[in-house]
């Protein structure tokens, strides 16, 4: 099942490219059509798991075997709802694209093969495998934004592949390390997670490893201070790769760290708290206060990207049943809430053509609905209880704050940083009396627009009022990590930390 | 009284049928003036006759026996598995410059004649276990590639490649020779399995004289697959000589130059590693740093190719470090047939005048012609060592056994240097994809289309089914 997973796209992405060019008008619905179908037996995939430790519907299969390799997927609570938003997100993008004209058939081939690695990436339980699909997304997306960017999109493009490509080779280098300490200790080649996680490393090697992961996925997160291709990638991404960009491929960053580096290097992870957390905190109230002064409306949501990503670190490494729970919810989150962010300024900026927060004003009063979904966006990135961003950031606030407790209040006032950056925005885009002629002559959201932002408005919704949808299945996955790295180290959860001490609604655990 | 060595017909079959070969090419051409279409079948003939023998000679190669003509010669997997490749480029090599062959009128069958004499001389020297026959091979193999350089005299470049390659090349001759002197003079030796048992047995009493006798070795050979510092020459050899044999010109250089490295250093001189280790590993990070840095500025895509091979020829170093031939073979054998198919690229969009290879020729590309630049992107992207191609593999393989060996530092470098090398392949792919061409209309792709589905289909099924390759090549050890 999982295989099929990750060859759909590619197959979709294959039939798309086989329809002859000059059919253009069919190639867009076509890909939406195709994608429906990874969405479908993603959806499946969700009802049928089971909330329990360990993968599920695994499938190994023997790639290469003198050097260990296998085609191994499995699906847990931590990835499991990464496939689920990556599966959703992508036909969304693909319908909001529709003001692409421009050699339109390859940009849905390469939204698909997008589609197809990230959905490798997140299932791979190979480290083999999870690089070949962690570089192979490099490309489409390298594409994505530059021949269908922004004027600055070349620039924007080499940045953000050149910047990918060095940390992911660093951990190329570690991968390689890893699997040869396997092979010299049990003699035999194996890049399985699983395997390699059983390792004894010495300390030094252990943080070297520790660090060339952590660089790599700190790079795509991006952590604080390696985040400066981010908003330049995002301004000059079209809107599905803004999407895409923010709501999924970011996320490896955050899945990457829990995945593999608390897998893989307790006990550097351990030693490393301090560090990934002030990181972390520190890109929180950067990101906030950086995006509160952005007189672009992209670069504030990308900026605010930076704030709300720090978050989760933070919830990873406070290594506490709530903190992760509320690291994985909030990867979903903000996928949700910023990829219907992206969507919402792509729809402003094809109506507007421009993005200059000065150039807007009462906006509300000519395009009600689009300012109606702004706000309640914004109010779900804020983290109003009742939305999901709430469920998410009280998570790793309350996991956080037995853990790091100065540093948690620290990262609080960010939620407030996103209330001033966001609402001022709105504010200033929304309110008031229309200025100009052409701010007064905007039309409405169409229906079309309205059925891509309502599937999301409904998620934020029903986990925001029921987060026991996700948790259960999430749960006994996060709460495995915690026990693997308190196993192999002498970590002790802060009291009161595990899930037994941890009330929250939705959680009977 | 000589006894002459007993003569193994198998052992050189592919040699001699490539020699011969060149003369028949020769004689057919001033007997019949015959089209270049004739030309093309008697080319193909002979490359398939001397592909089959050297698929015999694969079959038949066991390590009891693998020595030949008293020692001289060897047939283990190494020299065939090399031989192989060595065939595949020339078949390649030749389908991608047939435009220029076919152009050339009546100089045609001297460019195929050479061509098959390169090949032959190349063979000759994977396969020699002596020092002095694999000088005999390089020398027979170096010569004809002079005069290739050399063949599109009308162009002044050409002309300067030609003399820039000759001269510096023999010069690297000179010093390879002088090298073997220097090693025969320590061990008495000639034969790499003799210097190999001699140093097991004994322990040597003025190693200073090897030293110095096998680091000429390196330096002679390091020129001949564009090391740095023993470069210089490559750019503008890259950039003279025809567009479509130069993939070959220096596919079958690196390939014939690598797996001599390789025997000396890693059947004939293994006990004396520590001494070369950190040479070869030095050699090897100066080409990765030199190759693509300098490779970032090039504004001609023939001198970006030079200088990326240059990069190359230090992440194959690694594999040496590393000691495994096997990896070593199977890069050899990727990067082979992706250079040629690069070249092949070049040669079309340099059109029937050559006119140049500037990066602005390239503009649009993906838009006049987007086979023509998918391809050049998957083969760059391959070269690049993106994942999914077998050029992904191929660096994985010489970085793990390098790592293996205790050169993780090395690794470290050459990662890095490798993204350094995807920045440069995607600067050429930034102009062909989002750029806008001056003129329009699709480019004339001849034979160099064949090559371009053949390295590509290589390039993207090795890359995710590498196990039949390098299954081969595990099995091409040396004796």
């Amino acid at each position: 099942m999982l295989t099929a997973l990750v060859l759909l796209p590619l197959a979709a992405a294959v039939v798309v490219a086989l329809v002859p060019g000059r059919r253009r008008e069919i190639h867009l619905p076509l890909g939406i059509a195709l994608s429906l179908f990874p969405l479908a037996l993603a959806g499946y995939l969700f009802w049928v798991f089971e909330p329990a430790a360990g993968f599920q519907y695994v499938v190994r299969v023997t790639w290469y075997e003198p050097w260990g390799i296998d085609w191994h997927l499995g699906v847990d609570g931590i990835s499991l709802p990464m496939v689920v938003l990556t599966t959703l997100l992508v036909p969304i993008a693909l319908a909001a694209s529709t003001s692409i004209t421009n050699r339109i058939k390859e940009f849905v081939v390469y939204i698909l093969l997008l589609e197809a690695a990230l959905i490798g990436a997140f299932l791979s339980l190979d480290l083999f495998l999870f690089f070949v699909f962690f570089e192979a997304m490099l490309v489409p997306m390298y594409f994505i934004i530059g021949i269908w960017g922004a004027e600055r999109r070349i620039y924007a493009a080499v940045k953000f592949f050149i910047y990918t490509a060095f940390g992911s080779a660093l951990m190329l280098a570690a991968i390689i390390g890893l699997a040869l300490t396997h092979v010299s200790q049990t003699g035999s080649a194996s890049f399985s997670l699983t395997d390699l996680a059983g390792l004894e490393l010495t300390v030094g090697t252990e943080r070297l490893f520790f660090a060339a992961f952590a660089i790599a996925f700190a790079i795509k997160v991006p952590l604080f201070p390696f985040h400066t291709w981010l908003p330049d990638a995002h301004v000059e991404a079209p809107t599905a790769g803004s999407v895409l960009l923010a709501a999924v491929l970011l996320k490896l960053g955050t899945y990457g760290l829990l995945r593999f580096n608390l897998a893989l290097f307790p006990e550097a992870s351990v030693d490393a708290i301090p560090i990934m957390a002030i990181l972390a905190v520190f890109g929180i109230i950067y990101g906030a206060v950086v995006a509160i002064v952005q007189p672009d409306l992209k670069k504030l949501v990308a900026y605010s990207s930076v704030s709300h990503l720090g978050f989760i670190v933070l919830g990873t490494f406070a290594l506490t049943s709530g903190g992760l729970q509320g690291a994985v919810i909030q990867n979903v989150n903000h996928g949700l809430t910023t990829g219907a962010l992206f969507l919402l300024v792509g729809m402003i900026y094809d109506r507007r053509h421009t993005k200059q927060i000065v150039d807007f004003g009462g906006l509300q009063k000519t395009v009600p609905l689009l300012a109606g979904f702004f706000l309640f966006m914004s109010f779900a990135s804020i983290g109003l209880p009742g939305l999901n961003g709430f469920v998410g950031e009280f998570l790793v606030l309350m996991g956080s704050f037995p853990a790091l407790p100065s540093l948690t209040i620290i990262a609080a006032s960010g939620v407030v940083l996103a209330a001033i950056y966001l609402l001022w925005a709105y504010e200033r885009v929304f309110t008031g009396v229309p200025d100009t002629d052409e701010n007064r002559a905007l039309s409405d959201l169409s229906a079309r627009e309205i059925a891509l932002l309502a599937p999301l408005a409904a998620l934020i919704v029903v986990i925001g009022v029921y987060p026991g949808l996700l948790l259960d299945k999430i749960t006994p996955s996060t709460e495995a990590v915690i026990d693997h790295v308190v196993e192999q180290t002498d970590f002790v959860v802060p009291e009161p930390g595990r899930i037994e001490d941890v009330h929250v609604a939705g959680d009977e655990g | 009284m000589i006894t002459p060595p007993e003569i193994s017909w198998l052992a050189i079959a592919p040699d001699l049928a490539l020699a011969l070969g060149a003369a028949l090419v020769l004689l057919v051409d001033v007997q019949w003036k015959p089209a270049a279409r004739v030309l093309a079948w008697v080319t193909g003939v002979i490359v398939a006759v001397t592909t089959g023998l050297t698929v015999v000679q694969w079959a038949q190669s066991e390590p009891a026996d693998a020595l030949a003509f008293s020692g001289l010669i060897t047939m283990d997997g190494f020299a065939v598995f090399a031989r192989l490749v060595l065939v595949a480029a020339t078949a390649l090599g030749v389908a991608a410059g047939w435009r220029f062959v076919a152009g050339l009128g009546r100089r045609g069958a001297e460019a195929i004649a050479l061509v098959l004499l390169a090949t032959s001389g190349f063979s000759l020297m994977v396969a020699s276990n002596n020092l002095v026959m694999m000088f005999l091979g390089l020398e027979v193999g170096s010569i004809a590639l002079y005069v290739l350089a050399g063949l599109a005299r009308e162009r002044r470049q050409s002309e300067e490649a030609a003399i820039k390659y000759f001269l510096l090349g023999s010069f690297a001759s000179a010093i390879f020779i002088y090298g073997v002197a220097l090693i025969y003079a320590g061990t008495g030796q000639f034969e790499i399995v003799g210097i190999r048992d001699l140093l097991a047995g004994f322990v040597v009493s003025s190693p200073a004289v090897i030293y110095i006798g096998l680091g000429l070795v390196v330096a002679g050979l390091a020129f001949k697959v564009s090391a740095a510092p023993f470069h210089a020459w490559a750019p503008d050899v890259y950039q003279g000589a025809p567009a479509g044999l130069v993939g070959y010109m220096a596919a079958v250089a690196k390939v014939a130059g690598f797996a001599a490295i390789a025997r000396i250093l890693l059947t004939g001189v293994l006990d004396l590693s520590g001494a070369w280790l950190p040479v070869v590993a030095g050699i090897s990070v100066v080409s990765m740093l030199v190759g693509s840095v300098l490779a970032l500025v090039q504004g001609d895509v023939r001198r970006l190719l030079a200088y990326s091979g240059v990069a190359h020829a230090g992440f194959i170093m690694t594999g040496v470090v590393g000691g495994a031939t096997d990896a070593v073979l199977f890069y050899l054998a990727i990067y082979a047939i992706q250079l040629i198919g690069a070249f092949a690229v070049v040669a079309v969009v340099a059109g029937p005048d050559a006119a140049g290879s500037s990066i602005d020729q390239y503009r649009g590309l993906g838009r006049r012609s987007p086979l023509l630049a998918g391809a050049f992107t998957v083969l760059l992207l391959g070269m690049g060592g993106l994942p999914v191609t077998s050029g992904f593999v191929a660096k994985f393989g010489v970085f793990a056994v390098a790592w293996a060996e205790g050169y993780q530092w090395l690794v470290v470098v050459a990662v890095v240097a490798s993204v350094v090398a995807l920045a440069f392949y995607i600067r050429v792919i930034v102009v062909m994809y989002m750029d806008e061409s001056e003129d329009e209309g699709a480019l004339r792709i001849g034979p160099e289309r064949w090559v371009l589905v053949l390295a590509v289909a290589a390039t993207i099924l090795w890359g995710i089914f590498p196990s039949s390759l390098l299954d081969l090549a595990a099995d091409a050890l040396p004796i």
